[in-house]
């Protein structure tokens, strides 16, 4: 069985005398993990933690594998980071900058120009990579910081706001991005995110902080998966007999009103079983909705807790 | 895979050794700094007094050319006071120069946490502080320490290898007063250049390190009766020990050298601590 991608072992940090990481305990194996939360959460201080700038206080951290008390530069070389601030010197154009950033991870120059012109047009930025970054849009510059963020061919991707201050054109472009990074599988992906449906369209995992500690760990394609087995039903025409109708095909049914019905679809049994059975009683179904239990719910749920 | 073909793919080739790594900076910085002509003119202009002086070394051993102006071979004394005279010129050309690189080092890497980027990768506050720190380092070197070291070794080609063996300390006054300078105007620049991020202001305060040092001194030294002042007095404190290294100290000199050398370790050390707050800041900061 290969390594976790994190591994988080009673994993405690504080800065100065305050506790910010308060005895994290997690195994992430997804291919894209959402990290979620509030303002002070805890957040930039796991990242920062995970890169190895940070000490744990207590417990550890692994990533792929490697401590981060002990092989701090390791995980370094295996991590690509994208910040979430202004990260670029403005007189530099995106080439030289995307091949340094390479060059500092090990690649010999000529491998990293290489890289970097492939890292860049990889990214959009193909035609604008002589331009110097000063001049480029805050779109443009998220894009030269993904650039970086991926030139050396890192195993696990670390993102942090991508789609931070991105018009809805750009911000689409980042998400397509992210889901073909995704897609290719030579990388893992960590996306830190405040905005719940960059999340729910790029994770499989999505894991809630909240003061320094786990407060929800969800796998997504499972929940998306469940609920898509939920059904919520309005129904005209029902003499009463057509939730047990419904149960009679093997699904658990709950009557919640006049003519309202909940029933969860078990394996083998599809949504056009019960349109087949409402035409055979004749009742008309008014409204059929597959339970959408958003991201959104699920972290407000886990803020309340 | 031609690059235009919009793909992405891992890497497995070679990856080079962590302990030159620091390299990379540098090469960098060397090619933003050497973007400016007039910068590059000025460096150029720092090897006229090395040049000058061994023209002066080859005159002085040539007696047919000495005869149609009326000197005497030798009338050049090749030995520590002229080298502390040289070191004197070129250190105050690599102060200038240091005034005029050192903000262009760290200043644009903290602008837009362009810091941050070196530091998410396996590489060290420790190595960035080495890759600036040796674009001028190399700089100061190319205008003080060689040439001084090509005029010893010029010299003692001319006169014959018995005057290197018997000015042999000349030699090691020459490597540890050059470095001890390095370290100074390295590390004051860095710091500058952390510290404030306008170029030009930087530029100035680093010139004033050494006048303020040398006038707050000098009113210390005069208000409050004491000799004390002069250990604020940065080219004071370069010259006693490198004097002391070339074996021609100052008459009456206030200070020890090893009293003046322990003062320009904490005044390096003051720097390098203000300069590792300052980074480690932006570390976490991202």
């Amino acid at each position: 069985m290969t390594a976790p991608v994190i591994e988080l072992d009673n994993l405690k940090v504080k800065i100065g005398k305050r506790e910010i990481l308060r005895g994290l305990n997690l195994e992430l194996r997804g291919r894209t993990v959402g990290l979620l939360g509030p303002n002070g959460a805890g957040k930039s201080t796991l990242i920062n933690t995970l890169l190895g700038f940070w000490k744990p206080s207590e417990g550890t951290a692994r990533v792929l594998g490697y401590d981060v008390r002990t092989d701090a530069r390791q995980i370094r070389a295996i991590i690509g980071y994208m910040p979430e601030n202004d990260s670029f010197i403005a007189n530099m154009p995106a080439i030289s900058f995307v091949r340094m950033a390479a060059e500092l991870s090990g690649l010999p120059p000529d491998a990293a120009l290489e890289r970097a012109h492939e890292a860049l047009f990889y990214v959009g930025l193909g035609e604008a990579r002589y331009r110097v970054l000063g001049a480029y849009s805050l779109g443009m510059r998220q894009m030269a910081k993904l650039a970086q963020a991926i030139v050396h061919g890192p195993k696990l991707v670390i993102l942090d706001e991508p789609t931070n201050g991105l018009d809805p054109q750009a911000r689409l472009r980042m998400i397509k991005l992210i889901q073909e990074m995704r897609a290719l599988g030579t990388m893992h992906l960590v996306i830190c995110s405040h905005l719940l449906r960059d999340i729910e369209e790029t994770c499989e995992e999505a894991v809630i902080l909240k003061a320094g500690q786990v407060v929800h760990y969800s796998n997504l394609e499972e929940e998306r998966s469940s609920n898509r087995r939920f059904v919520e039903l309005e129904t005209e025409g029902d003499d009463g007999t057509f939730a047990d109708a419904i149960e009679l095909l093997g699904c658990a049914c709950a009557v919640t009103g006049p003519g309202k019905i909940k029933t969860v679809l078990p394996e083998g049994i599809e949504v056009r079983d019960i349109y087949r059975l409402a035409a055979d009683r004749d009742v008309q179904l008014r409204r059929l909705n597959f339970r959408r239990d958003s991201l959104e719910d699920i972290f407000l749920k886990a803020m309340e807790k | 895979m031609a690059v235009y073909k919009r793909t992405y793919r891992g890497y497995s080739g070679p990856v080079t050794s962590p302990l030159w790594r620091f390299t990379v900076l540098q090469r960098y910085a060397f090619k933003a700094v050497f973007k400016s002509r007039l910068l590059l003119i000025g460096y150029v202009g720092c090897f006229f007094a090395p040049l000058l002086l061994l023209c002066l070394l080859y005159l002085n051993q040539n007696a047919s050319v000495l005869v149609l102006i009326n000197q005497k071979v030798g009338f050049l004394k090749v030995d520590g006071q002229l080298f502390m005279n040289f070191l004197a010129v070129q250190g105050g050309l690599a102060g200038i120069l240091t005034a005029f690189v050192g903000p262009f080092l760290v200043a644009p890497d903290l602008t837009n946490g362009g810091l941050f980027v070196y530091l998410a990768r396996p590489f060290s506050r420790a190595e960035y502080i080495l890759g600036k720190g040796m674009v001028l380092g190399s700089l100061i070197a190319s205008i003080t320490l060689l040439p001084a070291l090509l005029i010893f070794g010029v010299q003692g080609s001319l006169v014959g290898w018995t005057w290197v063996a018997d000015n042999l300390f000349l030699g090691g006054g020459i490597l540890l007063s050059c470095l001890t300078l390095m370290a100074v105007f390295m590390l004051m620049g860095l710091a500058m250049s952390a510290f404030v991020r306008w170029k030009i202001v930087a530029g100035a305060l680093i010139l004033a390190v050494f006048a303020a040092g040398k006038g707050f001194g000098a009113v210390i030294n005069n208000v409050m009766r004491t000799e004390n002042g002069y250990f604020l007095d940065l080219q004071h404190l370069l010259s006693t020990v490198a004097g002391a290294l070339l074996r021609h100290p100052a008459d009456n000199e206030p200070i020890s050298a090893w009293a003046a050398a322990v003062a320009l370790a904490v005044f390096c050390g003051i720097l390098l601590l203000m300069l590792n707050r300052k980074l480690r800041v932006c570390e976490v900061a991202g």
